[in-house]
Formats: structure tokens, sequence, C-alpha cells
């Protein structure tokens, strides 16, 4: 990871300049920009962190320089600018480009590369996730939290956040529509899917993806497995290693291509965004390119899938009570996949719900993979304004599609001792298929 | 400037001054492209107290300095060459809002489309609507005088605010108004208008510590349409025929040829006619009663000068994707090449027609590509070229060419900017639009505010038009 | 000490003259233009008259750019004469009457009763030539209806009395006349109805004011413009909300007259901005000196 200096000229920063040169410095991008709004310095905000590339480029500035280099740390790689870009810089891209080009000058955090070295593995990543799973059953989690302070009781929070009661277990064929026409249509098949089920949400999220499975099941969609599929290299790539990323990467579209599914469902926004540009991390591969073009062109978050069915509404269940549910947007969804509407009309599915507006749901989080875990300060204050947005809005579920902004905004909520609790979407309909089918 | 950076750090913390060149590299442009140069330092306040602070210590210093909002300025008016940037985004409380007297107090630093978004419950909103609004700071607005495509029906900038506190570049804190007399029983006070020579005044008359708006109430209804010509000249001659006809459109604005390609190939894609040679974008608001005729009023002006066709938006999300595409074109010609000048010139609004095809032969003339998108309302010209500003030749092509267009448009009755500021970008051109004595007298008036000419130094008027300034030794720089 | 003199220039370039003789001679001016405005509550001390008077006319009048360029002796009688039958008009209708001159308006920034929709003097000169007290011809802002190029010596010297410098011609913004203008007087049963828009005016009538215009029972007297379709509305909803009657046009400018208010004793603000703007242009203090209750 820490490779060979390579020369300015030769870096992936270089082959990216021509999506540099498209920034015309307008500043739309500023009010986008979590970090900015957080820390209030040019530096850490998208305009100021292309005029920094531009700058290695032009050598103003060395590779080596630590202040630089935390600018681009700090980026959370939520990938707001690109949104609100008039130009079409593809941001995203140059600053995976930029961390590649400065991991060769400077070795990553500690943290970071700790963390990125247990994803890459499955023999370690499994059982550190499922020690995580141990403390978080014995309760040690939600006390040690309560305990520590804040910052150093962060990621425990985020793993007490995780922790569900009991999953709801039904049988798709059981659950009663609302509709008797959508009834009708039970037996409509979708086609195939399968699920990227991805390391943080099989083993924190594991009633998510069951959620997921039987979700779609309910809507017409046939699961399949990909048995030998590996992390996403998500976390890789925007840290700036896209080599493992890319090793990651041919594993997945290998395992997916013989599972023989029509499409390839995501539920996690961030596995999404990094699955769907596998065409472009390899596309200097002459090997791989073309499949990995086709296996991008074949990912479908879970809400798209759901929303396209309708989704299927569940009957309600009398006399139960109205729960009030707002929505925050992943920005891997909202800003690097441009999908808004679908996890809305999952939402609206919901029988007794009351959806109401969050404001400023389009601002990040302050997750953005294992930012929060690196740079936990800056992750802190992107987070506070999110909490009082959610405080406002009056809901008692928050609900989002990305397990990273799950922790986040769900242990923060845990810090905070509030009642709110975060979900994923499909977990919400899951539940109220799950209430149908039993009162039958 | 060591000392200094330890004086201003006491008083905004070590964390809101920037000194090292490294960390002031992101603080050499604003959004005038092909313009960077290196501050010698970077000063972030984040409270009134500490503002006024540090414009006290600058002055007991004697150092120039330029204020900087959001860097979205098109004339260069936030650049600050070897002086202190004092950056004022971090001052964004809105204050006070008062949805009965319709009007708000905010600090510089708030986004001016944070604060329509703040009254909007109110059925309120601050109506100047520069193209940069999500961006762009109320402070910033005031240095320039900012317009907007609703300007047309709405007035600028001025014509919107009340009063402003505002810290002198002495450190001495001053109310200002427009001086309107404000009777009483007995007599009735007045004075001059020292708000209406500050704004506008680009950062050269000291700095707002505050500022007072007006709040227009929603129109009850609006209605957007978007004609489409197979000529720019039929395009500008529907548009003196709509206002001639005595219509106040809220807003008319025309975009060519080359304007509505990049529109189109950006992700603000808005549905304009790929295949047309300009389209109008006309909006119409107010009370409900009586709004239709003047949409069927314009639609059968549009026609008659030409149009194809018209469109007129059906609902709230089709109108926004209309102004999108619209507010966002000068960002989507960054698709175009790698570099943009942004013009700013105004022409009596019976001239457009004619100077639009001055324009494009000018263009053709230096074989460069001209996008036209502009406040046709106001003839409000944005003639804007994208180029390659490695390329030296066609770099002096394009400063040819702008020149060329800047002199026709004074020739024609016009002005260098009607909105974006002189800057320094506009600097060349005064002598040609101002006599000696004019020139002369603005510097007198700058005298007023900024004695010794620390603030925004080198900007607006020509060094050499001050004649006063010749008599005295110039300040430290 | 010569004998006051009254000078009335026919060109901006002789008032340039008349000023720096009297700046090179110390003799202080008393600017006038029609004569209605005597000062403002206090004395102007002057040596000579500088008279407007005479440099009266309309220099260009370019209906379809919506503008109009004036000398500052023109009347406002003047320009809506030159106006009127394009079915524009200008709409610095101060308080007073129609012989009162374009100068004499802006200088004093006077309003009128319909400042509120049409706008005021400080914001309708797009652009002016004014001779200041060291006799520096200035020719500010232009005839373009938006314009930032360069400071705004327009808003500094219009509505300063004359003070930093005389005004010798403006550029102003006209508008068209509305398509239906309606001037109804209105006795509303309740308070005055709340209108989508505003009107062009709404001015509360004094009993007195009521009896002056012929409509002794009406509380406001209200003029309505725009479209035939807008201005049934407005008037169907002040309609329903009392008594309404329609009036001639011509009442708003009885009302102008009466109303037009004496020169009041104006209190004057003069912090240290203000002090510091009359001496860089009028540094020997020449213009209308004493008007505005400075201390010398």
């Amino acid at each position: 990871m820490t490779g060979t200096a390579l020369p300015i000229a030769q870096s992936p920063l270089a082959e990216a300049r021509a999506g540099l040169d498209r920034c015309v410095h307008c500043g739309f991008c500023l009010p986008a920009c979590p970090t900015y709004l957080a820390l209030d310095d040019e530096n850490d905000s998208p305009r100021g962190r292309l005029l920094l590339m531009g700058a290695l480029l032009e050598g103003s500035i060395s590779p080596d320089d630590a202040t630089i280099g935390r600018h681009f740390d700090q980026c959370l790689g939520c990938r707001g600018c690109e949104s609100a870009c008039p130009s079409g810089v593809p941001y995203g891209e140059l600053i995976e480009a930029t961390r590649a080009t400065l991991a060769t000058h400077r070795p990553l955090p500690f943290v970071a590369r700790f963390i990125l070295s247990v994803f890459a593995e499955l023999w370690l990543l499994r059982p550190v996730l499922a020690a995580a799973r141990v403390v978080r059953a014995s309760g040690l989690a939600r006390l040690v939290a309560r305990v520590l302070p804040a910052r150093m009781g962060m990621p425990f929070a985020m793993l007490a956040s995780t922790a569900r009661r009991v999953a709801p277990g039904y049988d798709p064929a059981t659950v009663r529509l609302a509709s008797t026409d959508d009834t009708h249509h039970m037996d409509v098949h979708r086609g195939r899917a399968a699920l990227l089920t991805g390391c943080v949400m099989e083993s924190l999220f594991t009633d998510v993806n069951r959620a997921t499975e039987r979700t779609l099941a309910v809507n017409g969609w046939q699961l399949c497995e990909a048995g030998d599929q590996v992390c996403c290299g998500a976390l890789h790539a925007h840290a700036g290693d896209p080599e493992t990323a890319r090793t990651l990467a041919r594993t997945n579209i290998a395992a997916f291509e013989q599972s023989g599914a029509d499409v390839i469902v995501m539920n996690s926004a961030g596995c999404g965004a990094m699955c769907r540009e596998y065409g472009h991390l390899l596309a200097d591969d002459p090997a791989w390119a073309a499949r990995a073009n086709r296996f991008g062109a074949k990912v479908r978050d879970v809400s798209e899938l759901l929303a396209e069915a309708g989704p299927r509404q569940p009957a309600s269940v009398p006399g139960r009570a109205t729960t009030t549910v707002t929505y925050d947007a992943p920005c891997h969804l909202q800003h690097a996949q441009r999908i808004t509407a679908p996890p809305l009309r999952v939402l609206a599915a919901l029988p007794s719900t009351t959806l109401v507006p969050l404001t400023d749901s389009d601002q990040c989080c302050g997750s953005a993979g294992i930012f929060n875990l690196v740079r936990p300060e800056v992750a802190e204050r992107v987070l506070d304004p999110k909490l009082a947005r959610i405080a406002e809005s009056g809901a008692t579920v928050v609900a989002t599609g990305n397990p990273g902004c799950l922790m986040q905004i769900g242990g923060g909520l845990v810090l905070a001792g509030s009642s709110v609790v975060a979900r994923h979407p499909v977990e919400l309909l899951d539940m109220a298929y799950a209430r149908a089918a039993r009162a039958d | 400037m060591t000392a200094l950076a330890t004086t201003l750090e006491r008083i905004v913390g070590p964390t809101h001054v920037l000194a090292r060149p490294a960390s002031l590299l992101a603080y050499r442009s604003d959004a005038l492209p092909g313009h960077r140069v290196m501050p010698a330092l970077a000063v972030m306040p984040g409270t009134r107290e500490e503002l006024i602070a540090v414009m006290r210590a600058l002055a007991e210093d004697g150092t120039p300095y330029v204020a900087r909002g959001a860097g979205t300025g098109l004339s260069g008016g936030a650049l600050a060459d070897g002086v202190v940037l004092l950056a004022l985004h971090r001052l964004r409380r809105i204050i006070q809002i008062d949805p009965v007297a319709r009007t708000a107090t905010v600090e510089p630093g708030v986004v001016n489309a944070t604060l329509t978004r703040a009254v909007a419950a109110h059925r309120l909103h601050y109506a100047p609507d520069p193209s940069s609004q999500t961006a762009c700071t109320i402070g910033g607005n005031i240095a320039e005088n900012a317009g907007g495509p609703h300007c047309l029906k709405y007035g600028v900038t001025l014509n919107h605010v009340i009063r402003a506190t505002v810290v002198l570049p002495s450190g001495e804190v001053v109310q200002l108004d427009r001086g309107d007399a404000s009777a009483s029983a007995s007599a009735s006070s007045a004075g001059y208008d020292l708000l209406g020579a500050f704004v506008g005044s680009e950062g050269c008359f000291g700095v707002v510590a505050d500022v007072t708006v007006r709040l227009t109430p929603d129109p009850e209804r609006v209605i957007t349409l978007l004609a489409d010509f197979m000529s720019v000249r039929s395009a500008a001659n529907a548009t003196s025929r709509i206002i001639a006809a005595g219509i106040v459109p809220a807003a008319l604005e025309l975009m060519d040829q080359a304007t509505i390609e990049a529109v189109e190939s950006s992700v603000y894609a808005a549905g304009y006619p790929r295949d047309a040679a300009a389209v109008l974008l006309a909006e119409v608001d107010g009370a409900a009663a009586g709004l239709d005729d003047d949409v069927r009023a314009i639609e059968a002006l549009c026609l008659e000068s030409g149009a194809r066709s018209v469109r007129i938006a059906h609902d709230p999300a089709e109108r926004t994707r209309l102004w999108l595409g619209r507010k966002k074109a000068f960002g989507a010609m960054g698709r175009v090449a790698p570099h943009l000048v942004v013009q700013d010139a105004v022409v009596p609004r019976t001239a457009l027609a004619d100077l639009l095809e001055d324009i494009q032969a000018i263009g053709v003339k230096h074989r460069l590509r001209v996008c036209n998108v502009f406040h046709a309302g106001d003839g409000n010209l944005h003639p804007n070229i994208p180029y390659d500003a490695d390329d030296a030749d066609e770099s002096a092509r394009v400063h040819k060419a702008m020149k060329e267009i800047m002199t026709r448009c004074i020739d024609a009755g016009g002005t260098i900017t009607g909105e974006h500021g002189v800057g320094l970008d506009k600097l060349p051109y005064m002598e040609a639009l101002f006599t000696p004595d004019t020139l002369d007298a603005m510097c007198s008036l700058r005298s007023v505010f900024d004695p010794t000419r620390r603030s925004n130094p080198g900007k607006v008027v020509p060094v050499r038009s001050c004649r006063e300034w010749h008599a005295t030794p110039a300040a430290r720089v | 000490m010569s004998t006051p003199t009254v000078f009335a220039p026919t060109t901006g370039a002789e008032v340039v003259d008349f000023v720096r003789e009297a700046h090179d001679a110390t003799r202080s001016l008393r600017i006038v233009g029609a004569g209605r405005w005597s000062d403002a509550g206090h004395a102007v001390r002057a040596s000579d008259t500088l008279s407007l008077a005479r440099l009266r006319g309309i220099v260009a009048y370019r209906p379809d750019d919506l503008t109009i360029t004036v000398e500052a002796g023109t009347t406002l009688a003047d320009i809506d004469a030159a106006t009127r039958e394009r079915r524009q008009w200008c709409p610095l209708l101060a308080w007073g009457d129609d012989e009162g001159t374009v100068g004499a308006t802006l200088a004093t920034a006077t309003t009128g009763p319909f400042a509120e929709t049409l706008g005021r003097p400080r914001d309708l000169a797009l652009g002016i030539e004014a001779v200041d007290g060291t006799a520096r011809m200035i020719v500010a802002g232009g005839r373009v209806v938006k314009n930032v190029a360069g400071f705004d010596l327009t808003r500094a010297i219009v509505g300063a009395w004359g003070t930093l410098a005389v005004i010798t011609r403006a550029h102003l913004r006209l508008r068209p006349r509305p398509q239906v203008d309606e001037t109804l007087a209105v006795t509303p049963r309740e308070g005055f109805p709340t209108l989508p828009v505003a009107p062009l005016a709404s001015f509360a009538l004094t009993p007195d004011l009521a009896a002056r215009l012929g409509v002794a029972d009406a509380r406001w007297l209200v003029r309505l413009g725009g479209n035939a379709t807008a201005v049934a509305a407005m008037r169907a909803t002040l309609a329903s909300s009392g008594h309404v009657h329609a009036l001639d046009p011509d009442a708003w400018s009885v009302l102008r007259r009466v109303c037009a208010p004496p020169s009041p004793a104006m209190h004057w603000r003069w912090d240290t901005l203000s002090r510091q703007l009359r001496d860089r242009f009028d540094p020997l203090h020449i213009l209308n000196p004493g008007l505005l209750g400075e201390a010398r």
C-alpha cells in the first residue's frame, strides 16, 4: 500500500487531470459539503481540494505535506458536491486518485490501515465481526458507550445501535396485502436476484439482509446465492488503495457470474455505489473490463427493485398506533447513484405510518465508510446538526439505507440517550409484512 | 506579518488564521476564472466582536485587506494579492426575522438561499436571486449590489436593503441607512444616502457586520414559459415587445444555442430544445386573477415575433427544472472547455438584437465560441467564452474579442457591468466609460469611507484616476 | 464683496464655469429650480443664486427602452406631455404640482403617493450629470436600467439637497401606463381589505381631504393598475368589503397639490461620514450653505 513514491506526472491524479480541468471554481459545491460546513475552511471544501489537487500537479505543494494531506483525508467522500456541480467535475474519482497518489508517499493513518487490512481478509474479518456480535449481545456495548467519554464511546454506541429485538419470521406467501388486486398478482415473477450480503451487513445487520430477501420475495423476485462473494472494496478504493479494491472486485464478478442472477441487489448504498463503478475500476484490465461493465449494469439498490414492484402494500393491522418516520438520504444513494424517490416509495407503502420530511436530509451524517472511526472529531461535528434535525422532525424512526449511516446516526442517537431509532427502509417494510402475515 | 498573525490568532483562535503558503492555496481565487493570487494570510472571524477586533488590529497595523464571502464573485473582487484576506463566511447568524414588518437582520456570511429558506414558512422570500444564490453570501451581494433574473420586476440588492451596521476600515462601527426622510409630528429627519453609496462599493468602503433586508411576500401564483426561436434576433425582439406592451414579467431570460447545448449536456438538463437558435425563459407572478391574460399576451407576442413554440410549465417540478438549467448555465459551460470568461455588460434593450449579432461576428472573427445567457428584460448581457488558457494564441484572441465586445457595448450607450462589479476584471474599461472628473469624484467618495485606501486596494477605480492620491503617499501594501 | 447675482445658465458647461468662478472667489450659491423649495427649514446664507430654470428640455426620449434624458430644469409636466402619447409615464409623481422640476425633485428626494410601488427618486434616477463644489462635472451612472460600474455617485448626490453637487441633467426610468387604470374612493365597512398584490397607491383620507375630493364619506383613495381581469378582481374585492366609488384620476393631482408638505424643519443627520462627504465634494461649502443646518 505504501509503495514507491511515483513522480506526480505519472500518478493516478495526473491521469484524472481532465476531470480537474472541468472545475470553473464557481463555488456552488460549498454549501453541499459537510466538512466545509463543519470546519469553516475552504481547504476542507470540494473547490478548495480541487485547487489543492491542481497545486499538487503543478508541484507548488509537496505530496508529503501533512497539513494538505489532512484536508484530503478529511473528505467524507459523500459526493454531495457532485450533485451540486454544474460542470460535472467527477469529484469522487478525483479524490480517490488523489488518495491513491498520496498513499505512495505517506502511509495511511494506522487505524485506517488496520481496518482496511481486516476487511480485505475474510479469515480476519469474520472473527472480528463475530467478536463484535458477542460484545453487542452481552449488552456490554451499550454499557461501555455510556461510560466512556463521547468520542471513545461512539464505536460502542454504533455497535449497540445495530442490535435488533426479534427477527420476524414469516412465509412471504401468507402476507396479506392492502389491495386485493395486488394479491392476485402475487405470483408474478420479476426475475432472479442475488444479494451482495456485504461484510458489515451480514455480520452486524444480519436481520436487514434477511428482511431484504423476504421483502423481495413478497414483491415477486426469486432469490439466488452468490456464495464466494467478498467485501466490495469500497473502503479500500476510497482510502487510496485501488489495487486491493481491484482484487476484491474480480472475486465478486466471478462469484455473481456463477450465481446466474439477472440483477445484483444492494442494501448498502456504499457497496452499491462501488459495485456500479467496477467498470471504471477495472477499465485498464483487458481481461476483466467487459465483465466488470456487465456486472455494473446489473447492480440495483433494493429500494429500486421494490419500488419497481410498487412495492406491494401490506394490509394494515387494525388498532395499531401510527408511527412517525423520517428519511435520511445516504450520500452514496443520493449523490453517487442518484437514487432519491425509490426509498420514499418503500416508506410510503407502510401502513399506519406518517412520513415527515427531514430538513437537510441530503447532507452527509458523517459516517462515510470508516471515516467516523479514523476522524471521529470531524465526524462528530458533521453528525451534530443531523441529530438536531432528526429531533426537530418529531419522528420516532429515521430510515436510511446504508450500514455506515445506520451506525453513525444510530450510535449518535444512543449516545444522546434518544428514543429515536435508525432503521433500514426494508426492515420497516419487512416488519409490516410480518404483521400482515401473522394477523392471518 | 508574523506579529500581525499572532495578534489575529489571539482574536479568532489559531485554527482561524491561515499563514502557511500551502494553506492559502485554496484562497487564491474567487469565481473569476483564470486569476490566481496569493493572500499574505487569511483570517476568519466567527463573531461580530471578533470582526470588529480584527478590523481594529488591521487598522492599527495599517495593513490592507480584502473581504470575502463565499468567493463566488465573477469580477475578481475578492482576490487578495499579497494582502490580508478577511473571510466572513463564518459570520452566518440570522439575527432576527420579523414576519410582520417583513424584514430580516442577518450577518454578512449568511447564504442568500439560506435566508429565503429560513423565511419560507412565513410565505416570504428574499427577492434578489443571483444565479449563485445557493452559495453566495448576503455580504457579498451587498458589496456587488447583486442582481439576478427576478430583479427585472423586484429590483436589485440596493432596493431590498434597509440599514446596515458597517465596520469602517478605521475600525469605527457606523449605522448606515438610505437617508429617507422619516417624518415625526414636529420635524422630519433625513440624511445623505450613505447606504446607497455603500451598497455596490465592492468591499472598498468597509465591511458589513449586520444588515437588515426587506423580505418579499411569495406571489399568489407563478407561471413560467419557455419560447423557442429560430434566430436570436427574433428572441431579442420579442423581449422588447413584451416590455413595451406594459407587462412587467418577473423575469425574462435569453439563452442562445451554444448555451442550450452546454446546459442540456449537464446534470441540469432542462429539456430546452437543442435545435433552437435561442430560447426565452419568461416568468410572470403576482395575483392569480389576470395572470393568465399576461401569459396569453406574452405567448402571442413571442409567436408574432417568430417563436416556433411556447411551452408553459405545468407543475412546480417542471418550473424548477427550467430555472435550474438557466441558473447553472455558467458552470455547465465548464464542460465545453477547460476555462471560461464570464462577461457582464448592459445595453439599452432596443440595442440587444444588433449587439448580439455584433458579438457573434466578433466571435467568428477571432475563431471563438461565444455562449450568450442573460437577463434580456434588463438588457444585461452575459457573453461567455469557453477556451483553453494554456493555449497562448487562443487566450490572446479571447482578450481581443472581450475588449471589442465591451467597446461595442459602451458605444451602444451601455455600461461595462450590470451586476458582477468592476473588481479587477473590468478595471481597464473604466477610463473608457467615465470621464477623468467622474473617476476622480469616485475616489473622493471612497475617501469618505476609506481615507487610507486599505480596503480592497487596487479595485474598481484605476489608481491613476485619483488626483488626490498622487498628492499623498500610497498606503503600505 | 460684489453684489448678489442671479445666474441662469442654459448648458451644463456654463454651470461648470459659474461654479468654478464661485469656488475660486469663495462666493456661495443658492441653487433653485422652479423656486418651489425655498429652504429646508433653515435659511440659506448665499452670495449668489444659481437658477436651473432655463436648463430645461428633453434631451432624448427613448420610448422602446423606457428611458428619458432631461435637463434638470425640465418640469414634471414637460415629461408627462412628452410620454403620454406612448402610454408611458415618469414615476416621479412627487407631492406638489407638475410645475416642479426634475432637478429639485431628485435633489430633495421628494416622494409622492406612488413611491411604494413605482419607486423613490433615489432609485428612479439611472444616472445624473452634476457639478460639485469643486466644479468637477460628474457624469454618473448611465441610461441603462442596471448598472454597477464604479462607485455610486448618483445615490450620493440624489437627495443631498444640492449640498454636494448641482444636478444638471438626469436619465430617468419610465414605466408603461397600466393597461387599465382606475381610481376609486373606498369606504370599507371594517379595515382596508387585503389585496393579493399592492395597488398602485392607497391613501388614507382625512374627512377634510375627502370633502375636497368631493367624496365626503370616503376613507381611502385607491388607484388600481394592471390588465382588465386583474383590476376587475381587485375592484370586486374592494366592493365586497364596503362602498366603492369611481373617480377621475385627476383626484391624484388634487391630492398631490393639497398634501404638498410645507418645507418642514429638516433635521439633517450630520455624523462623521456625512460631514466628510460634504467636505470632499464641496470643501468650501459654497453650495446651499446653511440649508441643512450644518455648523460651519
